[in-house]
């Protein structure tokens, strides 16, 4: 049950008017309900995966009391390294187990040893690596004394199982969604009409600019060695456009759908593409994950107080770790690292957080250099998503060569040119509105705000009825369940 | 209100690659339209056929009545069950056939039944059947086509239409038959699918087989020749075999009647005359055969 589904249409209103109607009841009972509602949701994708939850929620759920009670030092980190170990010996079973296999037999066959080894027929569950991360910061902050133990385990559940950011983040921290389980909501019509725009904002990024672009984009990577380089490199451009208008439209909807419920989440994405160099991107671009990344993996690692070579070190390990949270290839470790690679020269002169501000900001700064930055960055990511959408990292060098050829300079090879066309006039209608709206949460959050409520209303149906005219018919999921 | 405006306005302002989910073209292929202009001067029929183009590309209403069989084709292009139950709620009480062929084939009881939706919604006035099946199909095409359709229908918009009784190579015969100009098949690459019967298909089918029963009209489920790659592009032909054969009398003509995929067809699906020819005679041999 995706949020572009007809199921979901039904299944969101339902839950919403349950929610608010036994409100009086009390805020255990409108937890309860998120729970029930909740596994409902991933139900639908797979029921049996709905014990994982069960169990990863019991696990620290316990272990956080525990974590609470003890005192001792030795114990406590026992304690955290059991969290640890069960969070990540499950994403690892489900997630990762083929890929160590089949790199372990390619290990040994390199070295002359024929070994054989069955890879394991194991269904990945959707979200994992979203879920699992958000459950280990409650164990990590607990064991950090940042947050005390939550003793309701109906409020934690609900914290982890939290459907409209179960599947795909943002991946919150405990100390911020953990305690708006345990304080009363009060329904606010102003924050549930600007959940309902952010709502609509997300879903006209996925069914009408993701899901055309990602037609063109599939067909494109299948048949890579058949088509020219400007064609390999117009379905590099329309990835990024797909895969920024697919999470963000998903986090997008996600943050509309909580705040209906009276929730709060963290933003995910802040205009990436606007970025006006590598470093800047990072800081936009899937803000809970880089994050959580910071807190959890850097500046454990050390972060940046230590020597130049270490706080390099930590950088690359950042990178490549968060290419294989993403998936268990590859050529998602060489995004990862590729991306490293076009950050530690920014770093390596300070200039890392040059670009703190919104383009367009500073009267200071040349508009026309922060363009051509901006454009350039783009680009420089646009390439790098190329490992990411590839099937594996053979195929992402073959893409490389087969665009790097004098048929980059040839015209596209489009099959239907009207849809390509009306899709990248679709792309230059969003971007436009997302660059009004740049300093804003979301594209449209402010857009029209002061005009006529007839004026804005008739912008939302506009929204609307582009949804109905240009969605793609055949529900597509979303690019990061599989993660 | 505002998207009621903008859905018409787009549709009779805007040039068809600006329409993505507004598909409504009047007499698209398979002369739909002609089809429903005959079959309402049509009472009292003996043969009723219902299919998707493999009905009618292959039930041939010359061949029929020089048997002195009045048979009318209702076949539209990729008719799927959902759509054959709106014919069938619409016309089966005024045709009133003595015997219905229904063309089945494992592709339309697996597909979702958009496209042939959009046929029929734009080439006939549009009632409750189609507001129902709209809702049954329950997609974006579908639910635009209606409403554009319905605007249409109450401006009379359509009235002016005629269409080309010969159009790409295909002539459209008395009786809902489509006649291909003769040509042959080409091997071609067929992906593989696999049968499974949409719910959606199966509750339709179902209601359809009643509605027959109900009327005490007899019904042969009919799988017609399709070149042997294609038959044998479905991975589990044997599982749809055997579901046509637990709903009444069933007839797999891929496994009657040898055709040659070259010389009796003009492409991968579709009979050419001489394919249609076989297949009919051997078809009528088999009914009168069964039906004494």
């Amino acid at each position: 049950m995706s949020f572009n589904s007809f199921d979901f249409a039904i299944f969101l209103p339902l839950v919403f008017v349950s929610y608010w109607l036994i409100a009086k009841w009390g805020i255990r009972v409108q937890n309860l309900l998120l729970v029930i509602a909740s596994f409902i949701f991933y139900a639908s994708w797979d029921w049996r995966f709905c014990f994982l939850i069960l169990a990863s929620s019991c696990i620290d759920f316990l272990l956080g009391l525990a974590l609470g009670k003890q005192k001792n030092s030795k114990k406590r980190k026992l304690l955290l390294w059991t969290s640890l170990a069960s969070n990540l010996g499950i994403l690892a079973f489900f997630k990762y187990c083929n890929f160590f296999l089949e790199n372990f037999v390619s290990v040994f066959s390199f070295f002359g040893q024929e070994f054989s080894l069955a890879s394991l027929d194991i269904i990945l569950p959707v979200g994992i690596s979203f879920y699992t991360f958000q459950t280990l910061s409650y164990t990590i902050d607990v064991y950090r004394q940042k947050i005390k133990p939550n003793e309701d385990f109906i409020s934690f559940l609900a914290f982890v199982s939290f459907f409209p950011q179960l599947v795909a983040g943002p991946i919150e921290r405990a100390k911020n969604l953990l305690p708006q389980f345990q304080t009363k909501r009060v329904f606010n019509p102003t924050e549930a009409r600007d959940g309902l725009r952010q709502i609509l904002w997300g879903l006209f990024k996925k069914v009408v600019i993701a899901d055309s672009c990602a037609v063109i984009v599939e067909y494109t990577f299948t048949n890579s060695y058949e088509l020219s380089g400007s064609t390999l490199l117009l379905a590099a451009f329309l990835f990024s456009i797909q895969i920024y208008c697919d999470f963000s439209g998903y986090s997008d909807m996600a943050i509309g759908i909580a705040r209906l419920f009276g929730f709060d989440l963290m933003k995910n994405f802040a205009f990436p593409y606007f970025s006006r160099d590598v470093a800047e991107f990072w800081r936009r671009w899937h803000i809970s994950l880089t994050s959580w990344f910071k807190d959890y993996v850097y500046i454990p690692l050390g972060g940046s107080r230590a020597s130049k070579l270490k706080v390099l070190r930590n950088v690359v390990v950042v990178f490549l770790v968060s290419g294989f949270w993403h998936g268990a290839s590859w050529n998602y470790i060489a995004w990862g690292f590729v991306n490293a690679l076009l950050f530690i020269p920014l770093f390596l002169s300070s200039k890392n957080r040059s670009q703190l501000d919104n383009i367009g900001d500073d009267p200071n700064k040349n508009i026309l250099r922060e363009t051509i930055n901006m454009s350039l960055t783009f680009m420089l990511i646009t390439l790098t998503w190329i490992f990411f959408r590839a099937d594996d990292i053979t195929h992402a060098f073959l893409y490389f060569q087969n665009m790097f050829n004098s048929s980059l300079f040839s015209i596209p090879q489009v099959e239907k040119k009207g849809t390509a066309l009306m899709t990248m006039i679709l792309i230059l209608f969003m971007l436009f509105v997302e660059w009004i709206g740049r300093r804003n949460e979301y594209g449209i959050e402010k857009l029209l705000l002061k005009k006529s409520k007839n004026i804005r209303w008739t912008y939302y149906a506009f929204l609307v009825f582009l949804i109905l005219m240009y969605a793609e018919t055949n529900e597509t999921p979303f690019i990061y369940f599989q993660f | 209100m505002v998207y009621l405006f903008l859905l018409i306005a787009w549709g009779e302002l805007f040039p068809s690659f600006m329409k993505k989910n507004l598909y409504y073209k009047l007499g698209d292929t398979g002369h739909m339209f002609t089809r429903f202009q005959e079959a309402n001067t049509k009472r009292n029929i003996d043969i009723l056929c219902l299919g998707s183009s493999l009905s009618y590309r292959g039930f041939d209403t010359r061949i029929f009545k020089a048997m002195d069989i009045e048979c009318f084709n209702f076949g539209s292009s990729s008719q799927t069950p959902i759509q054959s139950h709106l014919l069938a709620k619409r016309y089966l009480k005024q045709l009133n056939p003595k015997l219905v062929l229904f063309q089945v084939d494992p592709e339309a009881f697996s597909a979702d039944g958009v496209e042939s939706s959009l046929d029929i919604i734009a080439n006939e006035p549009n009632d409750r059947y189609s507001f129902f099946m709209t809702l049954k199909i329950l997609n974006l095409k579908t639910i635009n086509a209606f409403i554009y359709g319905c605007y249409r229908d109450l401006f009379n918009r359509n009235k002016k239409f005629n269409e080309e009784q010969v159009k790409n190579g295909d002539s459209y015969i008395k009786g809902g038959f489509v006649e291909k100009e003769l040509a042959y098949a080409q091997k071609s690459k067929i992906p593989k699918y696999n049968f499974e019967f949409d719910k959606k298909q199966k509750s339709s089918f179902e209601a359809l087989l009643r509605l027959f029963k109900d009327q005490g009209t007899d019904c042969y489920l009919i799988y017609p020749p399709v070149t042997s790659y294609a038959y044998k592009s479905c991975s589990n032909i044997e599982v749809f075999d055997s579901t046509m054969y637990s709903y009444g009398h069933f007839l797999d003509f891929n496994q009657q009647l040898e055709l040659s995929d070259s010389l009796d067809f003009y492409d991968g699906y579709h009979l050419n005359q001489n394919g249609v020819n076989k297949f009919n005679k051997s078809l009528l041999k088999i009914i009168d055969f069964q039906s004494n």
